[in-house]
């Protein structure tokens, strides 16, 4: 058997190719066939391993891609919101991005990457998109702190957007948190305001520009000795996450209500703190009064659309000092500038 | 069933499994050129409770499957696992067959044998040759006798397998 087996091998190791070609590939479509096959498995397998292992790296890739996706998404829709409000503004602006700091008084004061270098002084406004941020509170070369609305010492004078009442807008002493809220104070008893009113900037003082939105009316907060009428207002641009925003360096800038025309002002992005539920609207007739001033208020006084002359009171800050030399004062030593004498009164016209 | 029967039925389990071994387990677990050769243990087991033709007939019968699966030159697979064959059925009668550590090295040196008769016939220039028989055959032929080695005691009833020396 042995001797026989070794004379076939010797054989067909000197047999022609063309024999043992045919012989080996007859042997493989035949007899070897599961063997063959088991093969093909084996390496179908090991190959599929190899590609599970390739496409679980790419998921893992697209999984962390999608992650990041919805913020980068955020940022893009605030940039071009940015870049919308940069083509309307006719003044000088720089742009800055806000270097939020973990700490729970973030937005009442922001770090921004723009100082002195780049045309940055103190008192130079902050906007965004949705309105107004704040104030620069005192520049550096290369960097500058913002003091926003949220501030306690934070003030604007403002107006409403038809005109009919003005007043000083602050921060609320009562909001904090998620509950963040400004107070429209000041605006005479007589002058009564519909919830859902957009504040503006009235520009007077000297500090902010006409025509800034500063938020929206949506109630009535107190009654100060019976002459005058606090109302509360959802701001329209919440510090706490806006990531971006232009810091108007114009030093004699009057309006900028160009760059906020009436179907941009809306309200604050959903993801802000400061966001709360809007009360439903109500139809404004002589028999249904409006839900600001309950049982206070006539009907005849919430449907005057007519502004009417008004003694506007100024915004709190100073006019032009010399940010860069006066030195930086702490925020809360810092005192609330009283109200500069009463300008004129505001004819109709020039609010709107 | 006798006990004849009854061993040839146990060997026919055996090897089937080794060939699916070889060829379905081996491609997916190991790097090729250092995998056990499942089919070559195999082929000594069996050679090792068989007389020498069978011995003979069953390296035949795989080297021919092996040359008809790689192509290398025909022939030189089928003379190798022949001799191979035979010889690790005549090493049953010099040595105890029966132990663990003798399979493992039958295993091992007909491995490394093979390999010897199958680079030279197929005609393998020296170099090679030598690179071949010093680095990579004593690695496969460790390997290989080393799983020869767990397949054995893992079958041990079967195969009547002595632990000690």
């Amino acid at each position: 058997m042995f001797i026989g087996c070794v004379i076939l091998a010797v054989a067909a190791l000197f047999s022609p190719e063309r024999i043992t070609g045919s012989l080996a590939s007859g042997l493989r479509q035949t007899i070897l066939v599961p063997l063959v096959w088991l093969q093909e498995e084996a390496e179908l397998g090991r190959s599929s391993r190899a590609r599970l292992q390739t496409l679980m790296a790419e998921r893992d890739s697209a999984a962390y891609a999608a992650q990041v996706l919805p913020s980068l998404s955020a940022e893009n829709e605030r940039l071009r919101n940015l870049l919308g409000l940069s083509h309307r503004l006719r003044t000088p602006y720089v742009a800055a991005e806000v270097l939020h700091q973990a700490q729970v008084t973030d937005s009442r004061m922001l770090l921004l990457n723009v100082g002195t270098a780049q045309g940055v002084s103190g008192f130079d406004p902050i906007v965004a998109p949705e309105g107004l941020i704040g104030v620069i509170w005192n520049a550096s070369r290369n960097t500058s702190v913002a003091m926003t609305w949220s501030h306690p010492e934070f003030r604007v004078s403002a107006f409403t957007a038809n005109g009919s009442a003005f007043g000083i807008v602050a921060a609320s002493p009562n909001s904090a948190g998620t509950d963040a809220y400004l107070e429209f104070r000041g605006v005479p008893y007589r002058d009564s305001v519909v919830p859902g009113t957009v504040v503006l900037s009235s520009g007077l003082g000297g500090v902010y520009p006409k025509g800034i939105p500063i938020g929206k009316v949506v109630g009535v907060i107190r009654e100060e000795a019976g002459w005058a009428r606090v109302y509360r207002v959802r701001p329209a641009a919440n510090p706490g996450s806006t990531a971006h925003v232009l810091v108007l360096t114009g030093r004699r800038v009057l309006s900028v209500a160009e760059a906020y025309p009436s179907d941009t002002l809306e309200p604050a992005a959903p993801s802000d703190s400061a966001a709360e539920p809007r009360p439903p609207a109500l139809p404004i007739s002589p028999g249904n009064p409006p839900a600001s001033v309950p049982g206070r208020a006539r009907a005849d006084s919430t449907v005057k659309l007519k502004p009417k002359p008004k003694r506007a009171p100024p915004d709190s800050a100073r006019p032009t000092p010399a940010p860069a030399a006066r030195p930086a004062p702490a925020p809360a030593a810092r005192p609330t500038t009283p109200p500069a004498p009463p300008p004129a009164p505001v004819r109709p016209d020039s609010t709107r | 069933m006798n006990g004849s029967r009854t061993a040839r039925l146990h060997l026919a389990i055996v090897f089937a499994a080794l060939v699916l071994l070889h060829f379905y387990v081996r491609p997916r677990l190991f790097d090729t050129r250092l995998a056990p050769d499942f089919l070559l243990f195999g082929l000594i087991v069996f050679a090792m409770r068989s007389g020498p033709g069978a011995g003979a007939l069953a390296g035949f019968l795989v080297g021919l499957a092996t040359d008809a699966l790689s192509p290398a030159r025909f022939g030189a697979a089928i003379l190798a696992d022949t001799i191979v064959g035979y010889a690790a059925a005549w090493g049953r009668a010099v040595f105890f067959a029966d132990n663990v550590l003798v399979n493992a090295g039958f295993v091992a040196v007909g491995l490394w044998l093979r390999d010897l008769i199958l680079l030279i016939a197929s005609g393998t220039p020296q170099g090679q040759l030598l690179i071949e028989l010093g680095v990579y055959s004593p690695l496969q032929a460790i390997i290989t006798a080393g799983a020869g080695a767990l397949v054995l005691l893992a079958f041990r009833q079967w195969f009547a397998v002595r632990l000690e020396g």
